[in-house]
């Protein structure tokens, strides 16, 4: 057991940050908000990605046979830990590397492969997630999203809904439903520029453009758009809210956060009142716990086992750690955040708000704790 | 080294060791006498002459070998000392002291695991005192925590100075903490799992209620996470880490106390039960070293 960094993982942070420092701009924090769902981040990005794949730093634990740099899953997940502490200025292109592109390799056809995972390795690929629904959210397999068969392929009719991205995606990982059973569900892969394909901003709390409305009416697609066979959505899905679940390291801008909180408060002096010092260790022990945890997993990952149960508990920690810092922030430094001046601290709050949401509710992480880790009988 | 969350062959070979050493402990005597608890004497003994107790001192092995074994013997229903003589003694002596090894900030206050023939160091604030407890006979405390509590003879209260950081001594004092902890929290909560299975009301098995299985899987979440933190300050030796893993231990201990009291219901707190022997030492380690608020409040200047 070691919990240790090899200096090639440490070298490699070094790299990943002289990189950020040399490609943000010095204005960086105030003008993207370290809101990737901006418009500017959007914009920055499109640029950036390409870059950071020049430079080897897109998909660098990727096998090199598909443009990656065959490094281990830890180099994975330093690389996001470092961009999403910098607010992620890959904007959701930070989702192809840490589920699309795995579970396209995993389930696509080899033209599947060749028209997608190409393009996410070189950093010119937007996408967005059409899982929910309107009356499918944590009951994801409720969905009504339908697609027929019809022509040479499937027309699509049905809408989604907190559809992050949507603005700017050029492809869709939609599911839809194939048939009347309750898990009869197929994953597309639908280019967003097909007619019959409308977005509608939702203007939201977190960031400009975190969520949409995508309506889909009449969507014709070829069969060449069904990832992983007709009727095989669920299974394919098990496989993205693995890494979809320990994906972003959300302790990496909490943590920065409650860091830059500290900071302010020694210069207030209020640093000195035991009752903020005690809930700020409290604060970093749960950082730490769930830094420890999600690289339990990645340890997982980098030996080539199976997704285990544990994914969701460790999900769960990290819900945890950034309630706290919120809380820690919303009491010690309510002032900051309503002057709304410092981005760092006003972004992790925001972003914080989203942790127990995003990527399944934790109360259906607790549920499949209950289920696949402590074994107990079902309700 | 690359990182690496399992453990490696000697450190899977010593926990195997331990549980086969330990297996016949890991249910109630027979006949079970109810009682607050359970002497782990008999045990600390075998392991001590099995050599497990200078598992430090070995080659290759540390402070995360011994945090494997506080921990392993915590998860047993029988009160053992190990922290003590485990992971702070190697601080004191090349050698092994006598044991029972106990440690505490007020000399005059109920210590647990003082004992005739062991050792006592005292967290004096700025030294540490050193108490050779060979002919001193403590004087047992009546208490309903489920450890063997006793108070030293006033004469005795002074010790010896003894030429160690006390800092050092509060961070493994509280190391031992997390690890005992984490164990009593696993064995509290794996014996709970269990109940919630068997038990039935309104005709099904409580644990198929939501509202109880939330409530264990977050205790879960804490119990994961203390092992986490526990092990990785063992292996970093970092104070801050150290405090961090005891308080947040401490904090996660009244959860998982009052969620695996609550599914037992009043079977938890009858005496022939034995989930109080997990619970009752929680309890009595919540505040020990200062507890969580003090702990970490302590370590704050460290971030």
């Amino acid at each position: 057991m070691n919990f240790d960094w090899t200096s090639e993982h440490d070298a490699f942070r070094e790299r990943v940050r002289d990189f950020l420092a040399a490609e943000l701009p010095p204005d960086w924090e105030h003008e993207s908000r370290l809101d990737n769902s901006s418009r500017y981040v959007y914009e920055f990005a499109r640029t950036f990605c390409p870059r950071l794949a020049a430079a080897g730093l897109m998909v660098p634990h990727w096998p090199t046979a598909v443009g990656g740099g065959g490094l281990d899953a830890y180099h994975h997940w330093i690389l996001n830990e470092e961009m999403w502490a910098a607010g992620e200025p890959r904007a959701y292109q930070y989702m192809n590397v840490n589920w699309i592109g795995p579970t396209i390799l995993q389930y696509g056809t080899p033209g599947q492969i060749e028209r997608h995972v190409g393009r996410i390795a070189r950093g010119e690929a937007f996408w967005c997630q059409g899982f929910s629904e309107p009356n499918a959210g944590s009951d994801l397999a409720a969905l009504r999203t339908r697609a027929v068969p019809s022509g040479n392929g499937w027309r699509i009719n049905g809408s989604k809904i907190w559809t992050s991205g949507a603005s700017f995606a050029d492809t869709c990982f939609l599911l839809a439903r194939t048939g009347d059973g309750k898990r009869e569900i197929t994953a597309f892969l639908l280019p967003m520029n097909t007619p019959g394909v409308e977005v509608r901003v939702v203007p939201g709390i977190m960031g400009q453009r975190s969520f949409h409305e995508v309506f889909l009416t009449d969507v014709d697609v070829d069969e060449g758009t069904v990832l992983g066979g007709v009727g095989q959505g669920w299974k394919v899905v098990g496989t993205v809210l693995h890494f979809e679940r320990v994906g972003a390291p959300r302790y990496a801008l909490s943590q920065r956060a409650l860091m830059r909180a500290m900071e302010i408060l020694r210069e207030r002096g209020r640093f000195d009142d035991p009752v903020v010092r005690a809930r700020a260790v409290r604060c970093r022990a749960a950082g730490e716990a769930a830094r420890y945890n999600s690289l339990s997993v990645i340890d997982q990952r980098a030996k080539g086992r199976p997704p285990s149960a544990v994914t969701n508990l460790v999900r769960y920690s990290q819900v945890i750690g950034d309630r706290l810092v919120s809380e820690f922030l919303g009491e010690f430094l309510g002032d900051v955040l309503v002057a709304n001046d410092e981005p760092l601290i006003a972004a992790a709050y925001k972003r914080t708000a989203s942790s127990g949401i995003a990527g399944g509710s934790a109360e259906i992480l607790l549920n499949a704790v209950t289920r696949d880790y402590l074994n107990l009988p079902r309700e | 080294m690359s990182m690496d969350f399992d453990l490696n062959a000697d450190q899977a070979a010593l926990e195997s060791g331990i549980r086969s050493l330990t297996e016949r402990y890991r249910g109630l005597p027979t006949p079970h006498e109810a009682g607050h608890f359970l002497s782990g004497e008999a045990i600390a003994r075998e392991l001590r002459e099995a050599g497990y107790y200078d598992v430090a001192r070995q080659e290759g092995m540390g402070p995360l070998e011994s945090v494997l074994l506080v921990e392993a013997v915590a998860a047993l229903p029988y009160a053992v000392e190990a922290a003590g003589s485990v992971l702070i003694a190697p601080l004191v002596s090349r050698d092994a002291l006598p044991g029972p090894v106990a440690v505490c900030s007020d000399a005059g206050a109920a210590i647990r695991f003082l004992a005739e023939g062991g050792t006592l160091l005292v967290d004096a604030g700025h030294e540490v005192r050193i108490v050779d407890l060979a002919g001193v006979v403590p004087e047992p405390v009546d208490t309903p925590f489920a450890y063997p509590y006793a108070r030293l003879p006033a004469a005795k209260h002074k010790g010896e100075l003894f030429d160690l950081d006390p800092r050092k001594l509060r961070q493994y004092w509280q190391l031992g903490l997390a690890a005992e902890i984490t164990g009593a929290m696993q064995a509290a909560l794996d014996l709970t799992l269990e109940y919630v299975k068997q038990r039935k009301q309104f005709g099904r098995a409580i644990g198929s209620f939501q509202a109880v299985q939330h409530r264990l899987a977050e205790s879960a979440m804490q119990v994961h996470s203390a092992r986490m933190l526990t092990r990785a300050a063992a292996m970093s030796g970092s104070p801050l880490d150290c405090a961090m893993a005891a308080s947040y231990a401490q904090e996660a201990s009244m959860q998982v106390v009052y969620n695996t009291h609550q599914f037992h219901g009043a079977m938890g707190l009858t005496l022939e039960y034995p989930l109080h022997y997990w619970t009752q030492r929680l309890r009595a380690l919540q505040g020990e070293a200062g507890g969580a608020s003090a702990i970490a409040q302590g370590a704050a200047g460290l971030l």
